[in-house]
């Protein structure tokens, strides 16, 4: 072959290359073949356990008690990104205004009063924070009756107004039951504001308490659990699932999540004879991820999708976007029995659920809540 | 009426390095670094000064500052400037002049042509006012609104230069300036306008409840076969419509369809084969994602929901557009001694190559850098604001300022004969013949390996 001659075949093959590979992408990679490559799931199905019954009570779904005050105050910081410690909300307020904010101005202000002078804490902070009477708080308490019928309690996440919380704590007898120790465990879903920030009332009532977070917590919410007053053991749960007793484990995902917060985790327990019921705080991971994984890991009585409880994040600021419709109509398939969620799911999602027909429990909208739609304060649901 | 076709300023310009090529490259690289970061901080950043990444408000604006830059740039090369005083001018003053022609034209157009004719007058969703009196709360007003407005600058990113550079300003190339300019704007808007409402007005009329089925099509046509009823399906395929239109124009020198003899022939090809490519890349950058993270989930969220993952088709394919310009302004397209193809294949594998460390470098550092959140999936932030930032301040440095501080301008290039590198013998086919059945070869070999590698570059652990 002749120099000339080698160079057109090289220019040819180039160029040939090129095509191939490109026409290979179109015709191939969004074809019903490019199912061979993918990898193959195989169902782990690990017995985790099982429990009796669970019943869930909702302590506080309301984390803020006007939408559009929220939003004002987001829009004005500069959106869903903004750091959740520079709102200046309480109980980090500095006395600077909106978005101007700082973890470590806030706390000075509060600090010697935690956690036993949480009232008055609020008192001061609610002088120097943006919108303090807007803040609610979520939380909700886990009764869960084993197989030998001993009861166990856990509290899922510790809302946000000191106020607040203190107020629902009471209502529903919380604080009697953390003081005499039958609630012993803290699980925290996750950082936000809504979720985590009343944690010094439930240290008011037992400050060596064992919580849970997941490895995402950043250095302020860490700093924040130490200047609460907490006395007792820290639990980092990893990625994955994580072990609570038989039959109750949790799954921490690592999803980004609007104003600086990283990861979630969300609670399964499985009911003799009825299935799985998820309880979450926020499942910013997604409702059908959250299931998904629990199709793909464990191994749960009926092989049923049994129950929900709490938020599902879908349109939490009656906020709206296509994709949740794709939630909407995929849900479906996953034919779970009891759908009891709330909080961030949305009214807007709720009501589309109804609409489909999905199995929506209703509540009796006392304490704040808005409608009967869904399962209010103060409402409870059992599960078994 | 002009029998010769005029040269666009960008492609008439020479422009010399002051210095040696690394010096010049370095100098140039830490310029627009430093303009990016600062621009960032003050508009964009999360934590500073502005904060318009809300998301949706700052992803409008730098996706129309692109579109306007291009309608500068290409459609009207830079009339009413003259090219006079474009040779003459101080770089650094005609890089702050048409920047803030950029950024005022946009304003002008945003709250005149979007605000008040479309959404005042005839869409409400255009309308940030007029959502927010229908009851949506004002943030979400804002961003809906903004959404919309965004929506329309992708395709316009696309239409716009796709009939500059594929359809070479047909039928008005011997036209001066301003009737060229005036006339190539009208038909890309217009075509933009029918795309948009193809491709995009469904998606708005679902955003609210109920679904508004007397206005537009729902569930939107196109769910079946994406998997989901969100139009980040079609962001997909037409962001690397827009990144195919760079690809051909500068790595590619406009091959392989510039080997078409016939004027309407070849421009045609160009238009139609550049969304043809677009979408082979984005059905093998959603492939991608289903080798490494799993099949999606219909209705799921995050990694696995098709609406995000279409989302990031576009978001690679913007990874890959910033080495594709980079090779191209700074480094005189880095290899050039082959046939052209050669040239071409090699000058795609470095920028592929620098595309995937680009991304891992990304989703690295921007998290402290740039104020974004950890993690891949986040439904409210979008890695192509930074990059198209980044594109926006590469695009003034090289168009606005003749790549001052490492270049300057020389006067202008002599018209070049084009060497088109012909495909006109037994050996070339054969080779060609050859190369396609290689090209397929690789294809299988990558995604074969795709799952592996890809848990190889854990990024979040």
């Amino acid at each position: 072959m002749t120099n000339e001659a080698r160079r057109d075949f090289i220019k040819g093959g180039a160029a040939g290359i090129g095509l191939g590979a490109l026409a290979s992408m179109g015709i191939f990679s969004y074809s019903p073949a490019r199912a061979l490559f993918m990898p193959d799931e195989v169902r782990k199905m690990k017995d985790f356990g099982a429990i009796k019954s669970v019943e869930v009570t909702n302590i506080s779904e309301t984390s803020w008690f006007d939408n559009s005050a929220l939003m004002g105050d987001i829009k004005g910081a500069g959106g869903l990104l903004v750091d959740q410690y520079l709102f200046n909300w309480p109980p980090f307020g500095n006395g600077k205004g909106l978005a101007k904010g700082s973890y470590k101005e806030g706390m000075e202000k509060i600090k010697h009063l935690l956690p036993d002078k949480v009232d008055e804490a609020w008192e001061v902070t609610k002088a120097l924070s943006v919108n303090p009477d807007n803040a609610g708080g979520y939380a909700a308490l886990i009764e869960i009756e084993r197989l030998n019928g001993e009861k166990k309690k856990y509290l899922l996440d510790c809302g946000w107004s000191y106020k607040w919380m203190h107020e629902c704590f009471k209502r529903e007898g919380i604080d009697k039951m953390l003081s005499s120790g039958e609630i012993d465990t803290l699980i925290l879903s996750h950082e936000h504001f809504d979720h985590f920030w009343g944690l010094p009332v439930v240290l008011k009532y037992k400050p060596d308490i064992k919580i849970i977070i997941h490895e995402g917590f950043y250095p302020e919410g860490r700093q924040y659990i130490k200047d609460s007053g907490h006395k007792g053991e820290l639990v980092v749960f990893k990625k994955g699932r994580n072990e609570i007793e038989p039959g109750v484990c949790t799954f921490c995902y690592d999803c980004p999540i609007i104003s600086r917060v990283f990861g979630e985790q969300s609670i399964f327990v499985n009911v003799q004879d009825k299935g799985l019921v998820s309880i979450t705080g926020c499942c910013h991971q997604g409702i059908i991820t959250f299931s998904d994984s629990a199709y793909k890991e464990l191994k749960y009585d009926n092989d049923q999708m049994y129950g929900i409880y709490g938020g599902l994040h879908i349109s939490p600021f009656d906020d709206w976007d296509p994709k949740y419709d794709d939630l909407v109509i995929g849900l479906k398939k996953w034919d779970y029995q009891v759908m009891a969620c709330n909080h961030c799911t949305g009214l807007l999602t709720v009501q589309k659920f109804a609409r489909e027909g999905y199995p929506i429990v209703r509540g009796t909208a006392r304490f704040r809540t808005k409608t009967t739609d869904y399962l209010g304060n103060g409402d409870k649901v059992k599960f078994g | 009426m002009s029998d010769s076709v005029d040269r666009l300023y960008l492609e008439e310009r020479r422009l010399v390095r002051r210095y040696g090529p690394v010096k010049s490259v370095l100098l140039n690289s830490l310029f627009i670094f430093v303009i990016f970061y600062v621009s960032w901080w003050i508009f964009q950043d999360p934590r500073g000064l502005m904060r318009m990444y809300t998301p949706y408000v700052g992803y409008m604006w730098c996706r129309w500052l692109l579109v306007v830059m291009i309608w500068v740039a290409y459609l009207f090369d830079f009339w009413p400037f003259k090219k006079e005083w474009l040779y003459k001018a101080n770089p650094i003053k005609k890089g702050i002049i048409f920047t803030i022609i950029v950024f005022f034209t946009f304003f002008v157009f945003l709250k005149v042509f979007f605000e008040f004719i479309m959404g005042e007058l005839a869409i409400s969703y255009f309308s940030p006012r007029r959502l927010a009196e229908l009851g949506i709360t004002d943030f979400y007003a804002l961003e809906y609104a903004a959404q919309a407005i965004l929506m329309f600058a992708a395709i316009a990113s696309w239409i716009g230069p796709s009939w500059v550079v594929a359809s070479e300003n047909s039928p008005w190339e011997r036209l001066k300036q301003p009737v060229k300019g005036f006339s190539v704007f009208v038909l890309t808007f217009l075509m933009s306008f029918i795309v948009y409402f193809v491709f995009f007005h469904s998606q708005m009329g679902i955003l609210f409840d109920p679904w508004q089925k007397y206005t537009s099509i729902t569930p939107p046509w196109w769910h079946n076969f994406a998997d989901t009823v969100h139009g980040n399906f079609n962001i997909a395929w037409i962001m690397c419509c827009t990144v195919m239109v760079w690809v051909y124009e500068t790595i590619w020198e406009r091959y392989p369809f510039n080997l078409i003899r016939t004027d309407w022939m070849r421009r045609t090809a160009a238009f139609i084969g550049i969304i043809a490519m677009a979408f082979c890349i984005a059905f093998f950058f959603y492939y991608l994602q289903e080798l490494i993270w799993g099949e999606h989930i219909r209705g799921d969220r995050r990694l696995y929901a098709p609406d995000w993952r279409w989302l990031h088709v576009g978001e690679i394919a913007i990874f890959w557009l910033v080495p594709v310009l980079f090779l191209k302004f700074y480094c005189n397209n880095g290899v050039n001694q082959f046939s052209k193809p050669v040239n071409i294949l090699l000058r795609t594998m470095i920028t592929i190559v620098a595309a995937v460390i680009l991304y891992y470098v990304y989703y690295q550092i921007s998290h402290f850098l740039l104020g974004t959140q950890k993690g891949f999936s986040h439904p409210q932030q979008f890695p192509m604001i930074p990059m198209i930032w980044f594109i926006n301040v590469m695009l003034i440095n090289y168009w606005f300022m003749d790549g001052w501080p490492g270049w300057k301008l020389d006067g202008k290039r002599e018209e070049e004969k084009e060497h088109l590198d012909d495909f006109g013998n037994k050996n070339a086919l054969l080779g060609m013949l050859i190369g396609v059945i290689i090209g397929a070869i690789i294809y299988f070999i990558v995604v074969f390996l795709a799952p592996t590698v890809g848990n190889m570059l854990t990024i979040f652990k």
